[in-house]
């Protein structure tokens, strides 16, 4: 069983808000990426970081019907100096129960990626990721990133 | 930064330079320059990603569709890519095995030369 990092205690450093458009995938992502950066993260985390919130705001978009009317991509994301927690609120999908553990673990049917190439990519970048059902309606989808620090540590 | 695509010809071979970011939002540009030299005739393409700076799944996808399409039209499509980064994502989703990769843009319009 995976013992899940708890999200660091001070809350998001980082809150976001943006249309749930393909043009502003890349805003989420760069100010992910500029978080880390100030926290010193290693580059290959980073890089990592960019591609992880890329890959799960790219999933949120395509269940709006009409991109006019879509709820926006909330999306916060907290640093320390050995970890990256992202959470982004998926509006759309559902879910019973939480699912959480290492990528590889967890029933790839709960997971709100693309099977054929996207799950791979989360699959191989993200270190623990958490699916919890929303109150109201949409899930929760927490990923959380280790540096090779944190991974020795473990 | 968003993406430019660049084409030009060296030899026979359509060698797309691309600059940028390839995401949701820019992957459909590359998706139909692929589809417009598919579709004009140009049966080795060669795509250069020296300059890319991000790629995720969308971006890969078109890829895929691109070699999908120069195949089904008895063509090919290689890469270029030294960077870790990018070589990560193919690696990581097995695609390194399904595209030709080469280090250089020359190298690959070799190879497109030698299979006739």
């Amino acid at each position: 069983m995976t013992t899940l990092a708890s999200p660091p205690s001070d809350g998001p450093e980082l809150d976001l808000e943006l249309p749930a458009k393909p043009a502003f995938v890349r805003t989420a992502r760069h100010a992910v990426a500029a978080l880390a950066r100030m926290h010193d993260l290693p580059d290959d985390v980073i890089e990592d970081v960019r591609i992880a919130v890329s890959e799960a705001c790219t999933a949120v978009l395509p269940a709006a019907d009409d991109p006019d009317e879509a709820i926006p991509i909330r999306l916060s994301a907290s640093a320390e100096a050995t970890r990256m927690v992202i959470e982004l609120i998926d509006p759309y999908s559902r879910l019973e129960r939480e699912v959480a553990g290492a990528p590889a673990e967890l029933d790839t049917a709960d997971l709100p990626f693309d099977r054929a190439l996207s799950l791979p990519i989360i699959r191989g970048l993200v270190d623990e990721m958490a699916i919890s059902p929303r109150q109201g309606h949409g899930v929760v989808i927490r990923m959380t990133l280790l540096t090779e620090e944190a991974d020795t540590e473990s | 930064m968003d993406l430019d695509v660049e084409t030009t010809q060296q030899g026979p071979a359509s060698v797309l330079t691309l600059r940028g970011e390839i995401d949701v939002y820019t992957a459909p540009r590359l998706r139909q320059t692929i589809v417009d030299l598919v579709d004009g005739g140009a049966s080795k393409i060669v795509v250069d990603m020296e300059k890319v700076d991000f790629l995720d799944s969308t971006g890969l996808g078109v890829l895929v569709e691109g070699l999908k399409r120069a195949k089904s039209r008895d063509g090919t499509l290689s890469i270029v890519v030294t960077q870790d980064k990018i070589l990560k994502i193919f690696d990581i989703t097995g695609l390194n095995k399904a595209f030709p990769i080469h280090r250089s843009v020359d190298d690959a319009v070799a190879a497109a030369v030698a299979e006739g």
